[in-house]
C-alpha cells in the first residue's frame, strides 16, 4: 500500500490481453563434437567421473539397505534412504558452473545434489584453499580420519574422500559425520563448499533458499542461490509462496530507496522433475500443469525465464545453467528451471514400485546417462572404452574404502550418549550473544534521533503513574509498543544485517503500530511488506539466518502460526541442533494474540510453540518485560517466538519500580517476574491474564485478607522454576492463569512440575485456570470464554481454600469436569 | 438546530484520541468532507472530516487534548443557534476520570459468620493435604485430629496449625461459633528445625530413662544445707595445692554420701525384680558425667572404703575416661546409688531420674544465698540444694528424708565427718 505506487482505475480497467512468450522445451540440440569447443576432454571425462561417484554412492546405500553388504563391507543402516539413482547427470550438470560462493539448497532426495556441488567446488578451489577448509572444519578431525584411509598425493582426491566420508558417516549417524550424525541422510550439508542444507520436508528448501537469496541481496554478498526441489513439491503452498515472494515487484519498484540499483532476487528455482511425488504421478495424476515449466508464466511477466531442460544430458543442463546465470547476473531473476530426470529406484528403498510398470523403468534405464553420455563421448573420440572402465573401477575402489571406514564403529564411532548424556542437549540452543552479524555500515535513511517516533517516545512517561501515584493518560505513557520498538530501532543501527518484514509492517507501522516511525529511517531493503505468505515469511527468515544474518519477522496474529507450521516447528526450531551447532538461528518471530476478533484471531498459542523442542518462547505482559526480553532476543543467536497481546499494547509500566529504564538492559529469557509478594497463595500468570490476576489479588486482599504472590511467567521456554518453587514452599497454594485454552495449556506442564518438585509443600492441587475449550466467541462473550478475576477466586474457593461466605459460579465440579472432558469441550 | 461532530473511533481497540491540530476556527464556514482537525492514536494519524455543513459555533477541545471516542468535539450550525446540549461533560479536561476509582469496599474483617466449620461430611474418608501432613508429622500431632476446613473435607495446613495452637483436637460439632479470623490467623511462621537421629548412647539413655519413669514409683525430696563449712574446707584444700587442691565441693558430697549411705541400706540397693531388693555391703557410687555423646554414669566401687582424696582422684580419672570414650564398660555398671551434680549450672532444685535398677539418686544443686535466724539475727548463708529421688516401692519417705537430713548434717560439719 505504498502511496508512491498509483493504482488507478483508468489503467487497471483498460481493455487489453496478456501476452506469453514461448517456453522452450528440451531445446538443446548440440552434439558432443560441437561441445568440444567449450569443454576440454578432461572436463568431459570429469563430468562422467562425477556421475559415477554419485551413482556408486546411491548403489552402495541400496546394497546396504537391501543386502546388508556392499562390496564385501558388511553393515546395516536403519535410517531413511531417499535415493536419487538416475538423477545424477542432472545434478552434475547443475553444479558444473557453480562456485563455492553460489549456495545450493537441497531437496529431500539430495545425496547427488550435495556430492555434485561439492565435487564442483573441489575442482574450483586451489589446493591451499581446500587444505585450509578441511583443516579448519571441526578442528581438522574429519581430515585426520580421512588421512588414515590411505595415501594420496592429490589434495583434490583427499577432498573427494573427505566429502564422501563426511557425508556417509553423517548418514550412518556417526560422530565423525559433518554434523555428528544428528542431521542424517536428509540434512547433510557442507557450508565451505556452498552446500547448504537439504530438507526432509518436501519443498522445505523453497522458502529457506529464498531467504538465503534475500541475504545475498541485502548484504551485497557475491554469488547466487540454487533452490532444488522436486516436482511433487509444486503442490506445496510454501513452495508457491516462495516463488511469489522471490519475484515480488517491490524489488524493482521500491527497493531503490537505499541508493543501490534495483534488481531481482539472485535465485534459481530448479525443479528436479522426475515425474513422481513419492508415488503420485505429477503429470497426468496429481498436478495440472502438463509441463512444469509452464508455472513461471504464472508468477512474472518475464515468465521467470522458465524452460524445460533434459536432465539426462549433463551438457544440456550445463548449457541451460550458463544462460540462466547470465540472467541472474543481470539482475533479472529469479529464474525457474524444469530439469527433467527420472529415478530408477523407489521413493525410498522400502517403497515398491507399485505405481509404475517395469517396462517404463526399463525404457528410462535404456537411456541412462551413465550409458548414453559415455557412448556419446566414445563416439566423439573423447576417450576409449577402457578409460571409462578405469574411472568406474577407481570410483568403486574409493567408495569401498570410504564405506569400510564409515561403517567401522571404532574408526567412526557413534556419539556416546551414555558417557555424555548431554550431547544433543548442548546443541538445542546456541545461547550466544552477538551484538552484530554485520560487516558493513547499517543502511538507514536518517539518524535515529530524527525519527519522529523516537522524539515522541522521549516525551512519554516511563511509568503508568506520575510522581503523585496518579495514573498517567495512556496516550502519554511509554507502553508495550514503545518497549518493543526501542531495542529494535537500536539494533537496526547496530547490526547492518538486521531485516524486519511481515504482512503490512511498513506503511502504517504494522497492524498494531509497533513499527510506527521505522519507515521514516529505514529503506525497504531493511523493512518491507511481505506478501500474505506466512510460511515463506518464517521460512525465508530461517534461510536468512542460516547465511549469517539476523531477522525479525512478524505474523500479525498468533492464529497464523498454523500457516507457517512447518517453518516454525520443523525449520526454525531444529536447524541449530540438526547441524550440530554449525548453523545459528537468530530469528525473532513476533506474533500477536488478538482480541475482539473472534475464533480465528484471538488465540494464545504459546503452548504449541513451547511444546516444540528448539524454540525459545516468551510472552511479555509489561513494558519493562517487553523491552528487556526483546533486547535479549535481539542480542542472541537462538530462535525466539515472541508473543504479544493486543489487549495490552497500550499498557504502561505499573509494577517495575522506577518504570521502564531509558537505558539498554536485558532480561534473561527464562526468568520470572515477581509482580507482588504475598504469603497466602501463589498466582502464576502468562500474558494479558496478569492484569486480571491482579484484580483477583486485590479482591482476595480486600475481602478475605489473603495476600497473593503474583508471578508473571514472561518466558515459557526456557523456564527457571527456582523462584516458583520458593513461592510454592511459602504459600503451599498455586493457581495458574493464562488465556490459552485449558486443555493442553503449557500451564498444565508447569502445574505438573510444581507437583513433582514441591509435593509435600502443597496444601491443595495446583489449579490451572484457562480459556474454555471452545472457539473464541464474539467479543461480547469474552467474559464467558477467557479467565476472569472471578474465575481465579472461584478456583481458590473450590479447590484450594474455601472463602467464608463465598459463592462459586464458574469453577466446574468434579462431575462437570469429567463431563466436559468426555464431551471434548 | 446545531449539530455535533464527534471524535471518530479510529480502530477497534482505540478508546480515545489526541487532537493534533485544529485546521478550522470558531466562525468558519465548513462543508461536509472538509477537514476540521487532525487527530492521532498511538498507532497513526488521521484527519477528521466534517459530517455537518454550517458555521463552527464552538470547539470543545484544544490541540493536544485527549478525547474519548464518540465524544462531541465541536458544534456546527447557523450562527446564534444554541449548542449547550452538545457540550460534552468534562470538556475542559483531557483526562476523563476513570470509572474504576470507586471507594474501595471495606475489608470484610468484621464478618460474623463461622469460619472454621468443618467441610467434611460424616462418613467421609479423612483427606489431608501433603503440606498439612508434612506439618503434622514435624509437629508430632495427628493430622486426622484436625477439623477439616479445606475443599471437600480436606484437612489443610491451617487446620493442623489450629490443632497445634489449641493443643488438643477439637470436634467440629463442639466448636462454638467464632468470628472469622481466617485465614490470616492460620499463618504462623513455619517452625525451623532439623531432625537428628539418636546416637547409640542417646538411644540407650532414652530407653533407660523411659523404663525408669514408666516402671518405678519415683518421688523427689528437696533439701538444702549450709555450705559454709565445705566452702571453707575447699578454700584450705585449694591453698594446699597439688591433688588436694583439686578436691571439689562435689567430691565432698560424694565422700559424705559414701559415709552416710550404709546406714540406709534400702537406698544403697538394686531392685532385682518386683519383689526382691538387693542391698549392697559397700557403696558403689555412680557418678553422672556429662560427655559429648551424652550422659554416662561410671562407678566408684567401694567408695565407703576410700579417702576423700582417693574419691576425688578417681572421679577425675573416670570422668576423663568417660569423656574420651575410653572407659571400660565394666565401670559403667554395678552402681548401688548415683549422684548427679548440676551444681555448677545454677540449678536450684530438680528431679533426677533413677538409674535402674537402683532405688535412689541424689541430685546436687547449686549454691544460693539464703537467710537464717541465728542468735536473733538474720544472717546470710550459702545454701546448697540436694534433691533425692527414690523409688517408693523400695523406700518410704521417712527413711529417705532421714538419709538426706543426716547427709546435710555431715556436710555442715564436714571436718568432723572426715575425722570419723
Amino acid at each position: 500500500m505504498p502511496k508512491s505506487l498509483y493504482y488507478g482505475p483508468d489503467e487497471i480497467r483498460a481493455k487489453s490481453t496478456i501476452h506469453f512468450t514461448d517456453i522452450p522445451v528440451n531445446a538443446y540440440s548440440k552434439t558432443v563434437q560441437q561441445e568440444r569447443e567449450n569443454f576440454s576432454d578432461d572436463e568431459l571425462l570429469r563430468i562422467y567421473r562425477d556421475i559415477t561417484i554419485l551413482r556408486e554412492f546411491e548403489s552402495m546405500l541400496t546394497s546396504i539397505k537391501t543386502q546388508k553388504v556392499y562390496n564385501g563391507v558388511e553393515t546395516t543402516y536403519p535410517g531413511p534412504a531417499h535415493l536419487s539413482v538416475g538423477q545424477e547427470a542432472a545434478c552434475v550438470g547443475q553444479a558444473y558452473l557453480m562456485t563455492p560462493n553460489d549456495y545450493q539448497f537441497g531437496s529431500h532426495r539430495s545425496h547427488s545434489e550435495i556430492l555434485a556441488k561439492a565435487l564442483s567446488s573441489i575442482q574450483k578451489l586451489s589446493d591451499e584453499e581446500l587444505l585450509k577448509i578441511m583443516e579448519s572444519f571441526l578442528g581438522g578431525a574429519t581430515l585426520r580420519a580421512v588421512e588414515k584411509m590411505g595415501k594420496t598425493d592429490s589434495v583434490k582426491e583427499l577432498a573427494i574422500r573427505f566429502i564422501l566420508y563426511g557425508t556417509l558417516s553423517e548418514i550412518f549417524a556417526r560422530k565423525t559425520g559433518f554434523h555428528m550424525g544428528l542431521g542424517g541422510s536428509m540434512h547433510a550439508f557442507f557450508l565451505p563448499f556452498g552446500v547448504y542444507p537439504n530438507n526432509a520436508i518436501v519443498g522445505g528448501s523453497a522458502p529457506i533458499a529464498t531467504g538465503a537469496a534475500l541475504y545475498k541481496k541485502c548484504n551485497d554478498k557475491k554469488g547466487f542461490v540454487v533452490c532444488n526441489i522436486g516436482d511433487g513439491s509444486l503442490g506445496c503452498g510454501p513452495v508457491l509462496e516462495a516463488l511469489n515472494f522471490a519475484c515480488m515487484d517491490q524489488f524493482h519498484t521500491l527497493w531503490g530507496d537505499d541508493g543501490r540499483d534495483v534488481s531481482g532476487l539472485p535465485i534459481l528455482f530448479n525443479i528436479f522433475n522426475n515425474g513422481y511425488g513419492m508415488g503420485g504421478q505429477t503429470k497426468g495424476e496429481t498436478m495440472a500443469y502438463d509441463m512444469l515449466a509452464r508455472l513461471g508464466a504464472g508468477f512474472t511477466p518475464n515468465q521467470m525465464h522458465s524452460e524445460r531442460v533434459d536432465g539426462f544430458n549433463p551438457l544440456a543442463v550445463i548449457d541451460a545453467m550458463r544462460r540462466k546465470l547470465e540472467i541472474l547476473k543481470s539482475g533479472d531473476g529469479p529464474v525457474l528451471l524444469d530439469t527433467l530426470t527420472y529415478r530408477f529406484c523407489g521413493h525410498s528403498v522400502s517403497v515398491q514400485n507399485a505405481y509404475r510398470e517395469k517396462d517404463e523403468i526399463n525404457d528410462w534405464m535404456a537411456v541412462d546417462p551413465i550409458i548414453t553420455y559415455r557412448r556419446s563421448l566414445v563416439e566423439a573420440g573423447v576417450a576409449k572404452d577402457d578409460k571409462f572402465e578405469e574411472i568406474l573401477a577407481e570410483t568403486k575402489e574409493r567408495m569401498t574404502n570410504i564405506c569400510r571406514h564409515a561403517a567401522d564403529k571404532e574408526f567412526s564411532p557413534y556419539a556416546d550418549m551414555t558417557a555424555d548424556p548431554m550431547v544433543v542437549e548442548r546443541l538445542m540452543f546456541s545461547n550466544e550473544k552477538v551484538n552484530s552479524f554485520g560487516d558493513q555500515e547499517s543502511r538507514v535513511l536518517a539518524p535515529k534521533e530524527e525519527c519522529p517516533r523516537v522524539q515522541q517516545i522521549a516525551g512519554k512517561s516511563r511509568s503508568a503513574f506520575d510522581e503523585a501515584g496518579k495514573p498517567v493518560s495512556k496516550m502519554k505513557t511509554f507502553n508495550i509498543r514503545d518497549a518493543i520498538f526501542e531495542p529494535l530501532i537500536d539494533k537496526f543501527y547496530e547490526d547492518s544485517t538486521l531485516v524486519a518484514y511481515g504482512e503490512d509492517v511498513r506503511d502504517w507501522g504494522g497492524a498494531f503500530a509497533v513499527y510506527r516511525g521505522l519507515p521514516d529511517v529505514l529503506p525497504h531493503s531493511r523493512l518491507f511488506n511481505a506478501p500474505i505468505s506466512e510460511a515463506c515469511i518464517v521460512g525465508s527468515a530461517v534461510g536468512y539466518a542460516m547465511c549469517g544474518g539476523r531477522a525479525v519477522v512478524e505474523l500479525m496474529y498468533a492464529d497464523f502460526i498454523g500457516r507457517a507450521g512447518d517453518e516454525i516447528f520443523n525449520q526454525m526450531s531444529k536447524w541449530q541442533a540438526m547441524s550440530a551447532g554449525i548453523l545459528k538461528m537468530p530469528v525473532i518471530l513476533r506474533v500477536s494474540v488478538g482480541s475482539k476478533y473472534g475464533a480465528q484471531h484471538s488465540q494464545d498459542w504459546t503452548s504449541l510453540c513451547a511444546h516444540i523442542p528448539g524454540l525459545k518462547v516468551c510472552f511479555p505482559a509489561t513494558p519493562w518485560e517487553a523491552k528487556g526480553l526483546m533486547q535479549t532476543a535481539l542480542d542472541g543467536t537462538d530462535p525466539v517466538v515472541f508473543f504479544e497481546s493486543q489487549r495490552i499494547y497500550d499498557m504502561g509500566e505499573m509494577f517495575h519500580e522506577g518504570g521502564v529504564p531509558k537505558e539498554k538492559y536485558s532480561i534473561e529469557i527464562g526468568d520470572v517476574n515477581v509482580i507482588q509478594e504475598g504469603k497466602d497463595v501463589t498466582i502464576l500468570t502468562v500474558g494479558a491474564a496478569l492484569y486480571r490476576a491482579m484484580d483477583a489479588a486485590k479482591e482476595l486482599k480486600e475481602k478475605y485478607g489473603m495476600e497473593a504472590e503474583v508471578i508473571n511467567l514472561h518466558s515459557l521456554v526456557p523456564l527457571n522454576y527456582e523462584r516458583i518453587i520458593e513461592s510454592v514452599k511459602k504459600t503451599g497454594r498455586v493457581v495458574l492463569v493464562s488465556d490459552a485454552c485449558q486443555r493442553g495449556s503449557f500451564l498444565n506442564d508447569v502445574a505438573a512440575n510444581i507437583t513433582e518438585l514441591a509435593f509435600d509443600y502443597l496444601d491443595a492441587p495446583c489449579v490451572v485456570v484457562g480459556a474454555r475449550n471452545w472457539i473464541t466467541p464474539p467479543f461480547e462473550f469474552d467474559s464467558y470464554f477467557f479467565p476472569q478475576p472471578k474465575w481465579i477466586i472461584d478456583a481458590i474457593h473450590t479447590r484450594i481454600v474455601p472463602l467464608p461466605g463465598y459463592v462459586n459460579e464458574t469453577q466446574p465440579s468434579d462431575v462437570e469436569m469429567i463431563r466436559r472432558a468426555k464431551a471434548g469441550v | 438546530m446545531a449539530k455535533a461532530v464527534i471524535m471518530p473511533k479510529a480502530g477497534i481497540t482505540v478508546e480515545s484520541c489526541i487532537i493534533g491540530k485544529w485546521l478550522k476556527n470558531v466562525g468558519d464556514e465548513v462543508k461536509v468532507g472538509d477537514i476540521l482537525y487532525t487527530y492521532e492514536t498511538d498507532k497513526a494519524s488521521f484527519e477528521c472530516e466534517s459530517t455537518e455543513e454550517g458555521t463552527i459555533l464552538a470547539i470543545f477541545f484544544n490541540d493536544g487534548d485527549e478525547v474519548p471516542c464518540f465524544t462531541n468535539v465541536c458544534a456546527i450550525g447557523k450562527p446564534g443557534e444554541n449548542f449547550d446540549d452538545l457540550k460534552p461533560a468534562g470538556a475542559a479536561s483531557a483526562e476523563a476520570p476513570k470509572a474504576e476509582e470507586k471507594a474501595p469496599e471495606a475489608p470484610a474483617q468484621a464478618e460474623a459468620r463461622p469460619a472454621a466449620e468443618s467441610t467434611a461430611k460424616p462418613g467421609d474418608e479423612i483427606k489431608v493435604s501433603p503440606r498439612a501432613k508434612a506439618l503434622a508429622e514435624k509437629a508430632g500431632v495427628n493430622a486426622s485430629d484436625a477439623t477439616a476446613t479445606g475443599p471437600d473435607g480436606r484437612i489443610i495446613e491451617r487446620d493442623v496449625r489450629k490443632l497445634m495452637e489449641e493443643g488438643a483436637p477439637v470436634k467440629a460439632a463442639a466448636e462454638p461459633a467464632k468470628p472469622a479470623a481466617e485465614p490470616a490467623k492460620a499463618e504462623i511462621p513455619a517452625p525451623e528445625f532439623e531432625d537428628v537421629k539418636f546416637s547409640g548412647i542417646r538411644k540407650a539413655i532414652a530407653r533407660s530413662m523411659t523404663q525408669s519413669l514408666s516402671t518405678m514409683a519415683q518421688l523427689t525430696n528437696h533439701h538444702s544445707f549450709d555450705a559454709t563449712a565445705i566452702q571453707a574446707f575447699r578454700k584450705e584444700c585449694k591453698a594446699a595445692g597439688g591433688d588436694v587442691g583439686g578436691i571439689t565441693l562435689g567430691d565432698m558430697v560424694l565422700y559424705a554420701v559414701s559415709r552416710t549411705l550404709l546406714a540406709f541400706p534400702d537406698l544403697n540397693a538394686n531392685m532385682v525384680d518386683d519383689t526382691t531388693l538387693r542391698r549392697f555391703k559397700h557403696v558403689n557410687l555412680g557418678v553422672a558425667v556429662d560427655t559429648p555423646r551424652g550422659l554416662m554414669v561410671p562407678t566408684i566401687f567401694n567408695a565407703d572404703t576410700k579417702s576423700l582424696l582417693e574419691i576425688s582422684r578417681e572421679v577425675k580419672t573416670l570422668a576423663e575416661a568417660a569423656r574420651s570414650g575410653a572407659i571400660s564398660p565394666d565401670l559403667l555398671t554395678g552402681g548401688s546409688f548415683t549422684v548427679s551434680n548440676l551444681g555448677s549450672t545454677g540449678v536450684e532444685m530438680f528431679t533426677p531420674v533413677i538409674n535402674p535398677p537402683q532405688t535412689a539418686i541424689l541430685g546436687v544443686c547449686g549454691i544460693t544465698q539464703r537467710v537464717k535466724e541465728e542468735n536473733g539475727q538474720i544472717k546470710l548463708y550459702p545454701a546448697m540444694g540436694l534433691s533425692l529421688t527414690y523409688d517408693h516401692r523400695a523406700v518410704d519417705g521417712s527413711p529417705a528424708s532421714k538419709f538426706v537430713k543426716e547427709l546435710c548434717q555431715n556436710l555442715e560439719k564436714f571436718t568432723l565427718l572426715l575425722a570419723k
